[in-house]
């Protein structure tokens, strides 16, 4: 904003000391997970290696990453399937209502989950479903209102005049939405993936409370069971499995960086 | 009626009608679900024991419960402080100045920080509560860095300090929102607007107080929604640090919620709570909505 050097550079250096004060916290996180004698003391390693990290794949922490992959690559294509098939025709129909029926359901969701949770988990537990399906459906549940907004809202931009044409070229309807407008909304349904992804993936309260035994632990419940022990904590395994938990969250975003920030401004203008 | 005169979608309503059913289900039984929450905060309910199975109805009682019991009011002033000072000052400040500054900066810099605060965002709760456990404990970053070198005996801020704590690590935490939503809405704004502003003689104070924020207004207002309901309805990262304590300074309604219903077990108390959040997150929603559709 500024055409005055000095003022600039100002600028900058404040900037970098922001972003040094933000990532600072990580390297307690970073020295730990490296120092093979690790003792939760902020130190410089004198030995480093990855036997932390071989620890934090292994047996029961291994078991958790998949239960945590499983619930979340799950929610987000059973979100993004269920979200597709009804946000198509909610886009392309005109029922009365619809928008402030949807919006509605966003502002129901508003709810704190914990209230909803209550029935949700008398059910599940009456079903037999206190499992990692249990808490997929439930989630799968919890997202959708905000799945059929998004997904509706980006279906809304794919110009009518391509389907019309390609159904004057014969097209069924199934070959009209496989070949143009799923296409055509790529970047709103990685969009949607990944917040679904991300939302099961650090979801913590719904499997704390669904998941009873320790094999049925996502990340996130089993790492709040380990630090939330007393005794011998052992930090380097913790961080170790801290860095492994964080990792698809992070890699995920980056992987769709670009499509993120065009879906982005689509929530942000639309509100 | 122009769209249903379609005929790839006329002829084939009975297939949109079967693509919508699975989602309809599943929204009847999200419905369901809530209806029942409100319902139960009327029941006396429990988790475990007797009255897990014969409860009864017992009217407002859960309601009066809120207002005479201790508990609930303190929760609340406690959520009003968390959101006031984490989500409105903090996120959206921090965000929006960030969002300001860096628009004119090299992309270098920019891209730099916007990964920093990005990270934040993106780590799971329950790492960056862990993180911030360990940054600020006694043998903690703050403690190494700055009070001993300064000649001060090691402050164990998590529990001397515990609100302050979680209301910093929030805000690092959600900064990255804001700022997103921000530089998408300061994109919108013309460079020419800014360049009259400059030509005229405005500071760069007035230029952001007089000519950005009443342009970019809506976005703050939807901003301001997203994350006040968000916070105020925010768990885990308090949960996982410091359970609601020490004592109860950073009990906020969502953990009150998950102590009286899951620790507890009072669910026809808990539902009655998160009727009341819900209530609030309402009349908070309006709010803002007003300000959304205010004339500019």
């Amino acid at each position: 904003m500024e055409s005055n050097p000095t003022h600039s550079r100002l600028t900058a250096i404040a900037l970098t000391f922001m972003a040094v004060i933000w990532v600072s916290p990580f390297s307690w996180l970073i020295l730990n997970a490296f120092n093979t004698a690790s003792t939760g003391q902020l130190e410089i390693p004198r030995s480093v290696g990855l036997d932390n990290f071989a620890m934090a794949i292994s047996g029961n922490a291994g078991r958790q990453f998949l239960n945590s992959m499983l619930i979340a690559a799950g929610t987000a294509t059973l979100s993004v399937l269920v979200g597709i098939s009804a946000a198509y025709p909610l886009s392309r129909l005109r029922i009365p209502g619809r928008n402030a029926f949807l919006w509605t359901l966003v502002l129901l969701r508003m709810l704190p989950s914990a209230g909803v949770l209550v029935p949700l988990y008398f059910a599940a537990q009456r079903g037999g479903l206190l499992n990692q399906l249990g808490v997929i459906i439930a989630l799968t549940i919890l997202n959708l209102p905000f799945t059929l907004l998004l997904l509706k809202n980006f279906f809304d931009t794919v110009p009518i005049e391509l389907e019309e044409a390609a159904y004057v070229e014969g097209a069924t309807l199934f070959q009209i939405v496989t070949r143009i407008v799923l296409p055509m909304s790529r970047a709103g349904i990685a969009v949607v993936w990944f917040f679904s992804f991300t939302g099961a993936w650090n979801e913590f309260l719904l499997p704390l409370i669904f998941a009873r035994v320790q094999d049925a632990f996502p990340m996130s419940v089993g790492l709040y069971a380990a630090f939330g022990q007393q005794g011998a904590i052992n930090y380097g395994f913790l961080t170790a499995y801290s860095i492994i938990y964080a990792a698809p969250a992070v890699g995920v975003y980056f992987l769709l960086r670009r499509n993120m920030n065009t879906g982005f401004a689509g929530v942000g203008v639309k509100g | 009626m122009k769209n249903q005169s379609n005929p790839w979608l006329t002829s084939n309503l009975f297939v949109l009608a079967l693509g919508m059913l699975p989602a309809a289900l599943l929204i009847g039984v999200l419905l369901y679900f809530t209806a029942w929450a409100f319902a139960f905060s009327f029941t006396d309910l429990a988790l475990v024991g007797r009255k897990s199975v014969e409860w009864s109805w017992v009217g407002l009682q859960n309601f009066e419960r809120l207002f005479t019991r201790k508990g609930f009011l303190d929760a609340l002033w406690t959520t009003v402080i968390f959101v006031f000072f984490s989500a409105i000052v903090g996120q959206s400040v921090l965000g929006f100045l960030l969002a300001a500054t860096l628009r004119g900066t090299r992309s270098g810099i920019r891209s730099v920080v916007e990964v920093c605060i990005m990270l934040g965002w993106l780590l799971p709760d329950i790492v960056a509560a862990f993180l911030w456990s360990a940054t600020t404990s006694q043998t903690g970053l703050i403690n190494a860095l700055i009070v001993v070198p300064l000649g001060f005996p090691p402050i164990n801020f998590i529990n001397d300090y515990a609100l302050p704590v979680v209301i910093v690590a929030n805000v690092w935490k959600g900064t990255a929102w804001s700022y997103l939503l921000f530089s998408a809405a300061l994109d919108s704004v013309s460079r020419e607007v800014i360049e009259a502003a400059k030509v005229d003689g405005a500071t760069p104070f007035q230029r952001i107080w007089l000519v950005m924020l009443p342009i970019i207004r809506p976005h703050i207002a939807t901003n301001m929604l997203f994350i006040t309901i968000w916070t105020f309805t925010y768990f885990p990262l308090i949960f996982a640090m410091t359970g609601g304590g020490p004592g109860r300074q950073t009990e906020t309604l969502a953990v009150f919620l998950y102590n009286q219903s899951f620790a507890r077990g009072n669910l026809g108390f808990g539902s009655a709570i998160s009727v009341a959040m819900l209530a609030i997150v309402g009349v908070l929603s309006i709010f803002y909505l007003r300000l959304l559709r205010e004339p500019k």
